[in-house]
Order: C-alpha cells, then sequence, then structure tokens
C-alpha cells in the first residue's frame, strides 16, 4: 500500500524552501517529487535593470555558502564583454578566495554528514576548523559570508607580508586537521558502515540527469570546469581532480575530503606563485553588444552564467544556472528506493544547509494512515535509531 | 578532443555557415528547431555532449532564441535555436537528455513556450496561483507591486 508524504516547503534540511512529495510503501521510499519555486527572487528579470559593477553584488548575493562563486562567474564574464584584461596578481587573489571558500564549504558540508550520520563529535570539530578558514577570509575580504572582493577589472584588497604568513600558518593547521578527519574515518566502522550504500546514482544515471559537482564526482564522472575549462587561471596550478567509484553518500564524503586537500594545494601555490602589479584596472561602463558564456567550478559543482550586452550599462539577459538546481533530478533518483530514515542523510549529501533546523514534516504511518507531524529533530533521533540497531557492517573499508 | 577536432565532427552533420568559434573552448551551433532532436542525438553520439548544463531562453522581440549550453572535458558547445514568437512551439530533447526536464519546465513558464513532448509539463517554479497568460522573462512583462493594505491601517 502506498502513502505520499509531504516534506517541505518549509522544510530544515535544505537550504531553499522546496516541496519533497514521497511517495512510501512502509519505511521504503519509492517515488520522489519536487516542486520548487518558494525562494524564487526573480534574479534575472532584476540583473536586466542593473549595471554591470550593481549586478556583482546582486549575483553575489544569489548564494550565502558560495557567494564569491556567482560574483566570480559573473565577473569573468562581464570582464570578457568589456574587453578588459585584469592584472594578474588581482586574478590570483580573486582565485585564492575561491579556493578558501570551496574549503569553508567543504568542513562545513563534513560536519553536517557528521551530525546527520549521528556523529556529532565530527561536526563539532569540522566546525571548529572551519572557523580558520573562515578568519583568514575575513582577513582577506573583511568580511565572513559576502566577501565583495570582486570587481571588474580585478579584486578590491590586496595581500601583504604579514597576512600571507598568517594564510600559510593556517593551512598548515588546516591541512594537519584533515588529515586526522581521514584517520578518524578509517577507525570509525559505524560512520562508515552508516554512509555506505545509502543513496545510490550509478555512474549512468548521474550521465543521465546531468549531475554535477561532488554528486556526479562520486559516481565516477570526472567533470570539473577547473580542469575542462580553465578560464586564464587554472591551467597555471597543478591540482587533481578527485572522483570516487563508490556512487553512494560516502563517496560524497570522500570526494569533498580529497578536494579540500587538493584545495590547500592549490592556495599554496597561489600564494607561492602571487605575482607583484596591481590588483585592478579601470573598467568602462558600456560594454559593446555581444555575448559571453562564464562557467565556474563552484563548491557544489558547475556555474555557469550566460551574459548578452547590448551596447548599454545594463546587460540585455543575465541567465544563471546554479549547480544545486542541476543536482535536483539526481536527487529524486537518490531517494528513490531509500528509507524515510535516510532523507536526511540523501538531501544532505547534495550540500544544503541546515543552519534553519527545526521545522517540522508531515508524515503518514502507512499501517494505521494516521497523520502525524514529526519535528526534524524527531526524525534525526529515527535516523540515529537506525544507526545504532544497524547490523555492523564488518566488510565496508575506508576507502582512502 | 580539442576545439578543431569538435568543428570538424560538427561540419559531418552540420552545415559550416551554422557553426560559430567565437572564443576557445566556446562553440556555437545553429539549427532548426525542426533538426533539433536529431542534432541533440548526433551530438551525444559522437561528440559525447551528454551534460546539458541549462538551457537559456533570450525574447529578441520578433523571436525566442534558446540555447542549449553543453559542458565537456576539453571545452563546452553551445547549441542555439529560434522560434517565432507568434507560434512558440518547441520540441522536447528529453528523449536524449533526461535531465533536461526541468530547463524545459523552466523555459515553458518563464517565455511561454510550448515544449512538445515534454514528459513533465508542470510549472516548475511559479505558484499554485500565478495568473494565466503571464510569462516574467518575456520583455514586454512588467511587475506592478499591488498597494500593501495593513489591516486596521490607515484608508
Amino acid at each position: 500500500m502506498k502513502f505520499n508524504i509531504p516534506i517541505g516547503p518549509q522544510h530544515p534540511a535544505l537550504k531553499e524552501p522546496i516541496s519533497i512529495r514521497l511517495s512510501v510503501e512502509g519505511e521504503v521510499i519509492r517515488d520522489a517529487d519536487l516542486r520548487l519555486g518558494y525562494n524564487h527572487r526573480g534574479v534575472e528579470k532584476l540583473a536586466e535593470e542593473k549595471s554591470y559593477i550593481q549586478n556583482i553584488y546582486l549575483c553575489e548575493r544569489i548564494c550565502g555558502i558560495c557567494s564569491h562563486s556567482h560574483s566570480t562567474c559573473f565577473v569573468q564574464g562581464a570582464e570578457k564583454l568589456l574587453e578588459i584584461e585584469p592584472p594578474r596578481r588581482g586574478v590570483y587573489i580573486r582565485y585564492l578566495v575561491s579556493e578558501l571558500e570551496r574549503v569553508h564549504s567543504h568542513l562545513l558540508w563534513l560536519g553536517v554528514a557528521g551530525h546527520e550520520a549521528g556523529f556529532d563529535t565530527f561536526f563539532m570539530y569540522t566546525w571548529r576548523d572551519r572557523e580558520i578558514v573562515m578568519d583568514l577570509l575575513e582577513m582577506i575580504s573583511g568580511n565572513r559570508v559576502h566577501y565583495a572582493i570582486n570587481t571588474l577589472g580585478g579584486v578590491r584588497r590586496d595581500i601583504d607580508g604579514p597576512l600571507k604568513q598568517k594564510i600559510f600558518d593556517g593551512l598548515a593547521v588546516l591541512r594537519e586537521r584533515s588529515e586526522y578527519y581521514l584517520k578518524i574515518g578509517s577507525s570509525e566502522p559505524t560512520f562508515v558502515a552508516r554512509l555506505a550504500g545509502v543513496g545510490r546514482l550509478t555512474k549512468q544515471q548521474a550521465m543521465d540527469l546531468c549531475a554535477t559537482g561532488p554528486t556526479a564526482k562520486a559516481s565516477g564522472v570526472a567533470l570539473d570546469v577547473r580542469k575542462d575549462d580553465p578560464h586564464d587561471f587554472y591551467d597555471e596550478v597543478e591540482f587533481d581532480v578527485v572522483t570516487s567509484d563508490l556512487c553512494d553518500v560516502l563517496g560524497r564524503t570522500v570526494v569533498r575530503i580529497k578536494e579540500v586537500l587538493e584545495s590547500y594545494k592549490i592556495c599554496e601555490q597561489i600564494l607561492r606563485k602571487l605575482p607583484d602589479g596591481p590588483i585592478a584596472v579601470k573598467s568602462p561602463r558600456r560594454a559593446k553588444p555581444g555575448e559571453v558564456v562564464s562557467r565556474y567550478e563552484a563548491p557544489r559543482g558547475e556555474n555557469i552564467h550566460y551574459i548578452i550586452a547590448n551596447g548599454t550599462e545594463k546587460p540585455e539577459r543575465l541567465k544563471v544556472r546554479a549547480p544545486t538546481l542541476g543536482n535536483y533530478a539526481a536527487t529524486i533518483e537518490m531517494l528513490r528506493h531509500g528509507f524515510i530514515a535516510d532523507v536526511p542523510l540523501i538531501f544532505a549529501a547534495i550540500d544544503p544547509c541546515i543552519c534553519c533546523a527545526e521545522r517540522s514534516v508531515e508524515m503518514v504511518d502507512a499501517r494505521s494512515g494516521e497523520e502525524r507531524t514529526y519535528r526534524f529533530s524527531d526524525l534525526r533521533r529515527m535516523a540515529n535509531e537506525r544507526a545504532r540497531t544497524l547490523p555492523l557492517q564488518r566488510n565496508v573499508a575506508w576507502p582512502l | 578532443m580539442n576545439d578543431e577536432q569538435k568543428i570538424e565532427k560538427l561540419k559531418t552533420f552540420a552545415p559550416p555557415e551554422a557553426i560559430a568559434h567565437p572564443a576557445p573552448r566556446r562553440i556555437f551551433v545553429t539549427v532548426e528547431p525542426s533538426g533539433l532532436v536529431a542534432l541533440t542525438a548526433r551530438m551525444k553520439a559522437e561528440l559525447d555532449t551528454w551534460f546539458l548544463s541549462t538551457i537559456s531562453g533570450v525574447d529578441k522581440g520578433e523571436f525566442f532564441e534558446l540555447l542549449y549550453h553543453y559542458g565537456d572535458t576539453s571545452g563546452s558547445v553551445h547549441v542555439r535555436t529560434k522560434i517565432p514568437r507568434s507560434d512558440p512551439r518547441l520540441p522536447s530533447i528529453c528523449g536524449v537528455i533526461p535531465g533536461a526536464v526541468l530547463y524545459e519546465r523552466e523555459i515553458q513558464e518563464m517565455f511561454g513556450i510550448t515544449v512538445e513532448n515534454i514528459p513533465d509539463p508542470r510549472p516548475l517554479l511559479t505558484s499554485d496561483d500565478w495568473p494565466a497568460g503571464n510569462f516574467p522573462l518575456r520583455k514586454d512583462w512588467k511587475f506592478d507591486r499591488p498597494a500593501e493594505v495593513i489591516p486596521g491601517g490607515k484608508k
């Protein structure tokens, strides 16, 4: 007998309000459906009425975690349209902030994954260490969330010698801590057993549904804009694209931990190679008619902006596709054949933000047909209960 | 596969004047709406463009322009097609690229374009009480915010 469970629109496990309808048979999810638009702000329409410089700040506010991703993606494209070449030092500082943002986003996600799996020590550790990178970002840009460091033709703040040393010191601590997490993971069989096999997405499904970012990389798809489309910078540093063949939440965890280690590598190369010179050039206000496609690898996957200029100081059209939208189709596939108790983990695995937690989920008991409202804490308790009573999979190895 | 190899392959099934190469790693192919599905299938088979980044719609006045952005491991290919404003119909590519459905749903409600044979025609982003015939990303669509009424406030 099938029952429908609505989750959301005010759902705590998601960064944005979204409504997910689950069709369940007992504890097993048979089908899932998405309803979006509760947080649609009309940014694309608004961008047509703002100048290029105003649009940087508008784009920065598309997302609260990967704010730098959207502004960088827009600036990359707008600079092509305005025919300006940012100085090398400006470019290096821009992508230094990008990589530090990736570190902060992935450390945040690791904490959330630990929390959802009932491993709260991990959550405390990663979020404590995330403060190091947040402090570095604040020292570089002056802000913790919306860095506002990008401008047309470069960046707005320079890095001096003492700050450079502080970043090196911070990265050394972070690297040591991240390697410690790998060790914790390998000696914590319950954590590995809880994540293994949850939210499966095969390579073929990931390719068919156009999944992106760590979600696709964990299914063995090696697509990374930094390697494939290295817009003026990423071909100057050495790093590897991390993939995993596990196709589940464990794989997504592995990909993110390894990606953080790659980001440290990139940051250190940037600081060592940091060229001298100005950080920005003056930009014209009007762009000649034309079009540009700008791609950027955000922490969650590929970010694409398509900008058309019409000769005035405002763009004719700005199309934005954020990586999470690209992953929704894959999320539906992951939820299918999962358990209700795995829903928080699977949601978390595409990297949503949990800070707005503690709202309610309507559930229908499949046997009695009774409707009841679960708070998210109840759902999490159910998830942790399942982890405790799970038969320990002794053969699952930490794949690092 | 680099850009030149991709263009060589594209020339085997698209006319050379339809292919543009304005910047490194950016290739644009123009196609009639009737040939869109066939071109998408050929490209997926021969150029490995299974990753659809998104579909952009642009209101150009007399016609709508749609761009299908495909990413791969060496750059990106963009398929451009134009449909008249008086008869906005577009074939669905979901048979070839199943992940396109969310973007096609977005195109349908934002521009008022009918995507034929779409597996799931429901609106994606607009609210349940969205008035019919309002397509926000058309250039002639203007939003007038209704005056705020405070209950018990001054008239």
